[in-house]
């Protein structure tokens, strides 16, 4: 996704019509009746993929252009807002918003970064919003969201890593030095009052951000009790503010150089630098900031035209409104809006609060990509959430008054079962430690008496509510009881999940293998779980009154039922109160306040539609026909996403049934938005996943959240008055050089592109250790992207300039000598790296001593050695990129037996004949299974010598092979093992020693293949699928149709189609010891070689190193070295050696000149003839003697070896 | 053109890619295989190798098999040779299996290489030896076009080669992307045709039996038309 924002502009929006339209407030004339209806035909009828929304346009875009923020331009107040139901998102003009979703009809799904509501807006009411100066702080801003977003991630991890932090950081940073502006003493600065104050605002509002991050941090650490959902929350808020308040900047420092643009001939050189155009300009000759929108509006309504009749009559007035004011100019109207904003905001925060328990919590179900969590710490987080949201979602449930009984049941045995899933982690790491954890074992009791008072009082609700109530609806007094109970689980559950932590965090994190959904197997835990479950029984039959519901909601995840909870509570609401049908609002005239009037629409009056209409066609028509008298946009979508105040909703409590139908609804939505044949949703596409498979965080962040409830621009003042002290902090910070702006990420929060120093950097960052991947990917492939000498310098340079930043000085250099001294130890190759043995010697000497002695000496006396010794001085493990504990534990044991082998005495005998000079035996004098234990040995020997750096930029292709003598000495093997099968076969005059032969052949594979050597497999069926061998007919009748079969078994595990899916599949789940098929890693490593470009563009148009390539690489290398672990079988080596000695001897006859194919092929047809029918010769017809036609193909042969 | 041209289900096709290491038949096969805008290229999945084009209107799905990365050591290199090595291209387990299932073949040397050249002889014979069939689908494309100024194959000498396989010729070059399209989409014209006419006789404007020299030197004849330089 993030590529598709190299192409945006300013120029382009959004490919929908979002276009400044101007309509009358009664909005009707007939005309514009006409040219809407052509509008709303072609808006009604979806394009089957998102990109044919393109294709009417000229640009030559090939994926949509999508804006991630826009600006309102009018204000946006419509009555209905205040209701309570309503979703729609009142704008101020100049409000900044994050958009997730663009429907067609117009409408857009963002969030108002100014208090961090979401809801519906209009967007012919925005522009798009993208000024250069703001892209670097915007795209973080967007990767800040997308990872508090991402389910993929989980806390720890995210926060753990601070790399997001300081994309921020560094937006701000990139903003203050493209506006001139870095430091408090810049001349702008200086000048200008306003601009001052807004700069200052604008850094205690990042020291403030900082800070909060610090304190989720300690909160990680469980030094505080703070929920972390509470301060990702405010971190999200704060974010947002950031954004808000370096807005307010560009609009000032924008106003005073329009302010300016009169004298700009008079000013002197300096100051003219200091004026760059704010607005990236259309025509770069213009410095007028008018003339560039007029600009912009010509080219968005011309492509406008394209899409929509409507557009292009409106031209003329979006140019004249446009020229009037383009950027908002500050002052009273912030004023005005923000009074009116206040109001709403108090509403909403009323509104709100019912909804906060239930907001992250939600977020936290298992994502369908999750991976099988082993780590005990991972578990406990696992179950925590899913704890959490289960009763996230049953409070949610209370807080609508009315609870189904089944409903209830459901949502208290899901709690009980997550919960004692939960209880048996924390039995798990009670008796993982030594010591007795007195602490950890109260609130684990409490925890369980917490969710058997919850259990129980659920229970006697459900056997003592009356029968004869309608609706079995739980009466409010019972919520109560029920709600206190569950409160006091996520109490009780916190804190012991919160000493869990704290003793995990001391006794080391362990691997642990969990059960997954059996409660009955049980570390001490069977107690609750047949507790609970007994309870269940009880519970049960009194609620099972609609037991197919019940079933299908028990199917549900907790993400979903929480999240549809809320949802569907939202959705009747809204559309009995504000209608399905909602156009898109028209544009005001010229500064004057809209009010809207959709109430008096008669399509409010309709009847509320079938949830799943916006999805179909041909209900959507018929909307559209009702509506048709209307000059405006087909229906607002439904909100899917937005969370919603629950309590406000009137007591009709959507059963359970209506609930199961919204999930129907919800999948179905999920599948158009996916396959894209929906095209209901134009959406950043991380949004548009995440938001259709599992709840959102944060979505709407409560405002009683934040530290400060008035967010908005009108507060200047109030961040005036912080102390200096977090001023002065956020200046530090942002002069503290850094290149965390030249990182590219992906969705994984992986790096995937960055400069040679922003790379550095994250190696040597001080927040966290970097990931292990990264640093094994850097240390194997930094030959590729850079020289040695280059990484020194840059090493070098991080070590000197992290000196401005005194805070972090100390842990950068301690990890940029950490680095060296890896580098020197474990990954040092004398060859290459030699050169730059000089300056790390200088360094250590000088620099690295000055500062760290002991470290400087160190290193110096690793650079004396290496020099001296050849290769590492520690030695490299065999595996040293993916080794896990868990690869090793899987090893055989070394005190297990060998399995005896499988060798008489006049084998042997035979054997030593041979190394005298005698005979040579024949491969049909060993038993089958010892060929292929032999076979395999020899080649694992083969395959453990492979270094990871003879894989790496396709240096075994290159130059005969020479820098990979390892893959070389293998391939030569493996190769030469295909043609021993072949000369073997052929080696016979008679059909049925032939046949016995292949017959010993596919015995032998059929062993290679259990002891998993794919290698060896692959050779020898292709010996036996090779041309000469295949058209033996003869020969294959006389092989045991038994056999026939057992070669078919072993051909389709090495089956080459759709990409070796069956070996594949096969290695991707096995243990070692195995022999993978080295040819399919090194054509995988060819292709990522060759197939992705060595440097990437960032956003900022950044040329880049494009470390995704070098991860992948690093991949599949760390794969392969998986697999570089020995057999345990017992060695033969006379065996070995005859089968080697096989190999070399058919090599040889190769290497003699004669080409191996044509010799086989040429005694293969001796042995057995082409039969009469078969005579077709390839070159020269059938007149064409036999004789000469036999060997015809042959003569292409003569030219090679005479040119 | 054949008869039977509108709404054809999507034909698959099994397209080989042979040549010398070092050859960059693996850059042809990524150029063409990969989609210009998914930002990073995983060999490993599925359908890593699989493309669909439309080929003179009608929808073909290739499966592109290259043994990239596997024959480099008989093989040879213009830039370093091996006393031996180069002469006897040893054979790549893999790749009489590919050459089994292929439909098509696209025979690669780079111009900047003699042996690569002469390497092209050999495989043929493979393939007309493996395939038992003479007149399989072959295109033979001189990559690394842009290295002009190391040219070590001639174009006559090409074009004679192709003359005499009755098998077009592209000079193409993957770094430049330059005919990189025109060499698959050629094969699957030849594909595609003998798909259409098993016996290769339909668009024949003289029937005649299949061994028929003359039918088939005429077949050579209009073959040998079509050859593209850049």
């Amino acid at each position: 996704m993030l590529n598709n924002q190299g192409a945006r502009t300013s120029l382009q929006v959004a490919p929908l019509t979002i276009q400044k339209t101007r309509g009358g407030p009664n909005g009707g004339s007939s005309d514009v009746v006409d040219s809407t209806n052509g509008c709303l035909d072609s808006q009604m009828t979806p394009p089957a993929t998102p990109n044919s929304l393109q294709e009417n346009c000229n640009e030559p875009v090939s994926s949509p252009v999508f804006h991630n923020f826009l600006r309102a331009f009018y204000p946006f107040h419509p009555d209905y807002v205040t209701s309570d139901s309503t979703v729609t998102l009142p704008l101020s003009e100049g409000d900044v918003v994050l958009v997730h979703s663009i429907h067609t009809n117009g409408w857009a799904d963002g969030t108002l970064l100014a208090n961090g509501a979401r809801g519906w807006l209009p967007t012919n009411y925005c522009e798009s919003y993208d000024p250069e100066e703001m892209r670097s702080l915007l795209k973080a801003l967007l990767n800040f969201w997308d990872l508090m977003r991402s389910t993929l991630v989980n806390d720890s991890e995210m926060f753990g890593n601070q790399e997001y932090m300081k994309g921020i950081i560094a937006g701000v940073r990139y903003l203050l030095e493209q506006t001139q502006c870095l430091t408090r003493e810049c001349a702008l600065v200086q000048r200008h009052e306003g601009l001052r104050r807004s700069r200052k605002s604008l850094l205690s509002e990042l020291s403030s951000l900082v800070k909060t991050a610090r304190r989720l941090q300690d909160a990680q650490r469980m030094i505080g009790t703070e929920d972390i959902n509470d301060v990702v929350d405010e971190m999200i808020l704060k974010a947002f503010r950031i954004i808000t308040k370096g807005v307010r900047f560009l609009d000032i420092l924008d106003d005073d150089r329009r302010s300016r643009i009169p004298s700009v001939t008079v000013m002197t050189t300096l100051q003219e630098e200091v004026l760059i155009p704010l607005t990236p300009p259309a025509d770069p000759a213009s410095l007028s900031a008018t003339q560039n929108y007029t600009t912009a509006a010509e080219t968005r309504t011309s492509d406008c035209g394209e899409y929509s009749g409507p557009a292009s009559s409106t031209g003329d007035a979006a140019q004249e409104r446009v020229s009037c004011g383009s950027r908002l100019s500050s002052g009273h109207l912030q004023q005005s809006t923000n009074a009116r904003r206040a109001s709403q905001n108090s509403l909403l925060q009323t509104n709100r609060l019912s909804s906060t328990i239930s907001h992250r919590v939600s977020l936290a179900g298992p994502s369908p990509c999750s991976q099988p969590q082993n780590l005990v710490s991972e578990r406990l987080e696992t179950c925590h959430d899913a704890f959490l949201s289960h009763l996230g979602s049953f409070i949610g449930r209370l807080q609508l008054q009315s609870q189904s009984r089944p409903s209830l049941a459901i949502a208290i045995k899901q709690s009980a079962t997550s919960g004692g899933e939960l209880l048996l982690v924390v039995d798990v790491v009670c008796a993982h430690t030594s010591v007795s954890v007195d602490a950890l074992e109260q609130a684990r009791t409490a925890m369980y008496n917490r969710i058997q008072d919850l259990v129980h009082t659920a229970r006697d609700i459900l056997s003592n509510s009356e029968p004869e109530m309608e609706e079995d609806v739980i009466v409010p007094h019972d919520n109560v009881r029920l709600l206190g109970a569950a409160t006091g689980c996520v109490k009780a559950t916190g804190e012991c999940v919160a000493k869990t932590r704290w003793v995990i965090e001391r006794i080391g994190d362990f691997e642990f293998e969990f059960d997954n959904g059996t409660l009955g197997i049980d570390f001490g835990l069977s107690d609750l779980a047949s507790i609970s479950e007994e309870q269940f029984q009880h519970s049960q039959p009194s609620g099972a009154e609609s037991p197919s519901v019940a079933e299908s909601i028990v199917s549900e995840t907790a993400t979903v039922s929480s999240r549809a909870n809320s949802v569907t509570s939202a959705t009747p609401a809204h559309a009995r109160s504000f209608s399905i049908d909602k156009p898109l609002p028209e544009v005001p005239r010229v500064a004057s306040p809209v009010s809207e009037e959709p109430m008096s629409h008669p399509s409010l009056l309709a009847v509320p539609q079938p949830q799943s209409f916006l999805f179909d066609g041909s209900n959507s028509s018929v909307v559209s026909s009702v509506t048709s008298l209307r000059p405006d946009l087909p229906p607002l979508p439904r909100i899917s996403t937005t969370s919603l105040p629950t309590e406000s909703y009137s007591p009709t409590e959507p059963s359970a049934i209506q609930e199961a139908e919204f999930h129907a609804f919800r999948s179905e939505s999920m599948t158009a938005t996916s396959s894209g044949s929906g095209s209901t949703y134009l959406s950043r596409d991380s949004e548009s996943i995440i938001i259709s498979q599992t709840s959102t965080r944060a979505t709407t962040p409560d405002i009683t959240q934040a530290p400060k409830t008035q967010p908005s621009l009108s507060n200047l003042s109030v961040s005036e008055s912080l102390a200096p002290t977090d001023d002065d902090e956020a200046e530090s910070r942002l002069l503290e050089k850094t290149y965390a702006h030249e990182l590219i990420f992906n969705k994984e929060g992986q790096v995937t592109g960055g400069s040679l120093p922003a790379l550095v950097e994250r190696l040597t960052t001080h927040e966290s250790t970097p990931d292990a991947l990264f640093v094994s990917t850097f240390y194997l492939t930094f030959r590729l992207f850079c020289t040695p000498v280059a990484l020194t310098e840059a090493l070098i340079e991080r070590f000197d300039y992290v000196g401005e930043a005194p805070h972090i000085a100390a842990p950068v250099r301690l990890r940029t000598y950490n680095v060296f001294k890896g580098w020197l130890e474990s990954q040092w190759r004398e060859e290459t790296d030699r050169e730059a043995l000089v300056l790390i010697k200088e360094f250590a000497e000088h620099r690295l001593t000055a500062v760290l002695p002991s470290a400087g000496k160190r290193l110096f006396d690793l650079a004396e050695k290496v020099s001296v010794i050849d290769g590492a001085l520690v030695p490299r493990l065999v595996s040293s990129m993916s080794k896990t504990s868990s690869s090793l534990a899987q090893l055989v044991p070394a005190d297990t037996p060998l399995p005896a082998t499988v060798i008489s005495r006049s084998q042997m005998n035979a054997l030593a004949n041979w190394k005298i000079g005698g005979t040579s035996p024949s491969i049909l004098d060993f038993d089958p299974l010892e060929v292929a234990r032999q076979l395999t040995m020899k080649q694992m020997s083969l395959f453990c010598s492979i270094m990871p750096e003879e894989l790496l930029g396709s240096r075994w292709t290159k130059f005969g092979g020479v820098d990979a003598p390892n893959v070389k000495g293998m391939s030569v093997f493996t190769t030469g093992l295909t043609n021993l099968v072949v000369d073997t076969i052929l080696h016979f005059e008679e059909a049925k020693k032939r046949a016995m032969v292949i017959k010993q052949w596919i015995k032998i594979s059929n062993h290679c293949s259990l002891l998993h050597n794919y290698d060896a497999l692959m050779a020898i069926t292709c010996g036996l699928t090779d041309t000469s061998i295949k058209r033996l007919k003869m020969t294959w009748d006389a092989v045991p149709t038994k056999r026939k079969d057992m070669l078919k078994g072993l051909l389709t595990t090495v089956d080459f189609n759709q990409n070796f899916k069956v070996l594949r599949a096969r290695l991707h789940d096995q243990v070692p010891p195995c022999l993978p098929f080295l040819g399919m890693f090194l054509t995988d490593l060819t292709f990522v070689d060759v197939g992705n470009p060595a440097t990437k563009t960032s956003d900022t148009g950044l040329t880049v190193i494009n470390f995704d390539k070098h991860t992948r690489s690093a991949k599949s290398i760390g794969e392969l070295q998986r697999f570089q672990i020995p057999y345990r079988l017992a060695e033969l080596p006379d065996l070995q050696q005859w089968l080697a000695t096989e190999v070399e001897r058919v090599r040889e006859k190769e290497k003699a000149g004669a080409n191996a194919q044509a010799t086989h092929y040429r005694k293969s047809l001796l042995l057995e003839p082409r039969e009469a029918q078969q005579l077709r010769t390839p070159i020269d017809g059938p007149s064409v003697p036999i004789a000469s036609s036999m060997f015809s193909w042959m003569r292409g042969n003569a030219g090679p070896s005479q040119a | 053109m054949p008869s039977k041209f509108s709404y054809q289900p999507c034909r698959e096709f099994n397209v080989v890619v042979l040549g010398a290491g070092g050859v960059g038949k693996s850059c042809l096969t990524a150029q063409f295989v990969h989609n210009e805008w998914i930002e990073s290229y995983d060999p490993t999945i599925e359908d890593s190798y699989r493309t669909q084009r439309a080929v003179d209107g009608r929808q073909v799905m290739l499966e592109i098999l290259d043994t990239a990365g596997t024959e480099q050591f008989g093989g040879c290199h213009s830039a370093f040779k091996f006393p031996f090595a180069s002469l006897t291209p040893s054979k790549v387990a893999m790749r009489d299996l590919y050459m089994k299932t292929g439909q098509g073949f696209l025979l690669v040397f780079s111009i900047a290489s003699r042996t690569s050249f002469e390497e092209l002889e050999t495989l043929r014979d493979d393939i007309i030896r493996i395939k038992d069939d003479e007149d399989i689908p072959i295109v033979i494309v001189g990559n690394k076009a842009d290295l002009e100024d190391q040219r070590a194959v001639d174009r006559a000498k090409a074009f004679s080669l192709s003359q005499r396989w009755s098998a077009p010729y592209y000079e193409a070059s993957a770094r430049t992307r330059t005919n990189v399209d025109e060499a698959f989409i050629d094969l699957c014209r030849q594909m595609l045709r003998r798909d259409d006419n098993p016996d290769d006789m339909r668009d024949d404007p003289y029937p005649l039996r299949a061994d028929d020299p003359a039918a088939k030197r005429r077949r050579r004849k209009r073959r040998k038309e079509k050859c593209a330089i850049l």
